[in-house]
């Protein structure tokens, strides 16, 4: 039993409630950042990262914070693992720090994060805890991955992972800039929700 | 560079060229959550305008007096900025609620979103912490750079959320695919205005 629970915990964050297709929360790093499928690598896991930490310090703790004063708590929890994370980063991948840029204090206003604290770690154990912040990270992740790599294939014709391009598009096809541009983002994300939509429709008429 | 001139670019460029919505997707929700309607849409804008000015400031003087001369900058500014924004707005709050109801009752329900809303971070975050800044200007900004840099973010965003909104106005009695309903063809909407919005892109050597 305590198992399954663990596994739906997870598979909720990552398809039913997916935070960015169906809740429509934080999509603005989401967008942003999706230009490089690396870059969603990164993203990915600095926000899983946080998003799982902080879900479990609060999940700890929730008997020992005062009601009124819960969200400055929950800030600083968050704030201390966004502040890890934006050291470790500029550290260990300067590149990387300087193409995600401001998105990394970003992280702190997320609403994802703050949401999954007020709304499910607070009154959830820590097992729990753990499964929606892994899942609701890899649900984000997935969104990312898949813009990323729409977005960077189309948009420059091929894919290039850690310096090693491992996809190519042959010559004749001519890449559109736009898509690893800013509009890029919105109609890509546009067309991604349309055809969700589509296919929920789909399934409802059966 | 004079000086007027450089607090001209400043301007232009938080307002124009790097628009904080349609450029870099800071702060998308308001734009997808409030801009269905124009009267609302005014509302949030003057909000974020008023909250962003004072949150600048605070977080100028916090950066410039206290965290650089203790040299913790780099390990405390991301939960001294937040902390200085969630309390200023929960301060604002309740100062307009005694002084003036009927500010309140114009820009009341927008406050509390605003804590959590990316634009405000990130703009004191550029503007007081060297190395975010994307614009290509010397970054050595004083209280009034930065005071000037905010308000052209905020008044860039106040112009997208109300151009937006009038737009949307118009949609709800327009044909729309059925998967394109609602959110998608807002998207779709935001990739052309961006693709507008590029247009300024390298406009006075920005």
């Amino acid at each position: 039993m305590e198992e399954t629970t663990f596994w739906y915990e997870f598979k909720k964050g990552f398809i039913i409630e997916n935070p960015l297709m169906v809740l429509m929360v934080g999509l603005c790093s989401s967008l942003a950042i999706s230009n490089r499928l690396e870059n969603g690598i990164f993203m990915g896991i600095s926000l899983t990262f946080v998003l799982v930490m902080s879900n479990i310090i609060i999940a700890a703790i929730r008997r020992w914070i005062p009601d009124q004063i819960r969200i400055p708590i929950f800030i600083i929890v968050i704030a201390s693992f966004v502040t890890i994370v934006d050291l470790a980063l500029k550290a260990y991948f300067p590149p990387v720090y300087d193409r995600l840029g401001v998105w990394i204090p970003l992280i702190v206003v997320n609403c994802i994060v703050l949401a999954r604290a007020e709304g499910y770690a607070y009154k959830a154990t820590v097992k729990n805890a753990l499964a929606d912040g892994l899942g609701m990270g890899a649900g984000y992740t997935c969104v990312l991955l898949i813009m990323g790599f729409i977005r960077e294939l189309l948009g420059t014709g091929k894919l290039v992972l850690f310096d090693v391009t491992i996809l190519k598009i042959a010559p004749p096809y001519n890449p559109p800039a736009i898509f690893i541009l800013f509009p890029g983002a919105f109609l890509t994300f546009a067309c991604l929700m349309a055809l969700l939509n589509r296919y929920k429709a789909r399934k409802v008429e059966q | 560079m004079n000086e007027a001139y450089r607090y001209f670019l400043i301007f232009l460029g938080a307002l124009l060229i790097y628009n904080i919505l349609l450029i870099r997707f800071i702060a998308l929700c308001p734009l997808i959550g409030v801009s269905t309607q124009v009267e609302t849409s005014i509302g949030m804008a003057m909000s974020v305008l008023f909250v962003m000015t004072m949150a600048t400031t605070a977080s100028w003087v916090a950066w410039n007096y206290i965290l650089e001369p203790l040299g913790v900058g780099e390990f405390l500014y991301i939960p001294v900025f937040i902390l200085i924004i969630a309390s200023l707005v929960q301060f604002t709050e309740m100062f307009i609620k005694k002084v003036s109801p009927p500010l309140y009752r114009a820009m009341g329900i927008y406050l509390p979103l605003i804590t959590t809303n990316c634009a405000v971070l990130a703009a004191a975050t550029e503007s007081v912490k060297p190395g975010f800044l994307k614009l290509n200007i010397p970054y050595n900004f004083s209280l009034p750079e930065a005071l000037i840099y905010t308000i052209g973010v905020a008044l860039g965003f106040g112009l997208v959320l109300i151009i937006f909104a009038c737009i949307r106005e118009r949609l709800e009695t327009s044909p729309i695919p059925h998967s394109f309903k609602g959110a998608p063809i807002a998207f779709i909407i935001a990739a052309l205005l961006s693709l507008a919005f590029m247009g300024f892109a390298n406009l006075l050597g920005l």
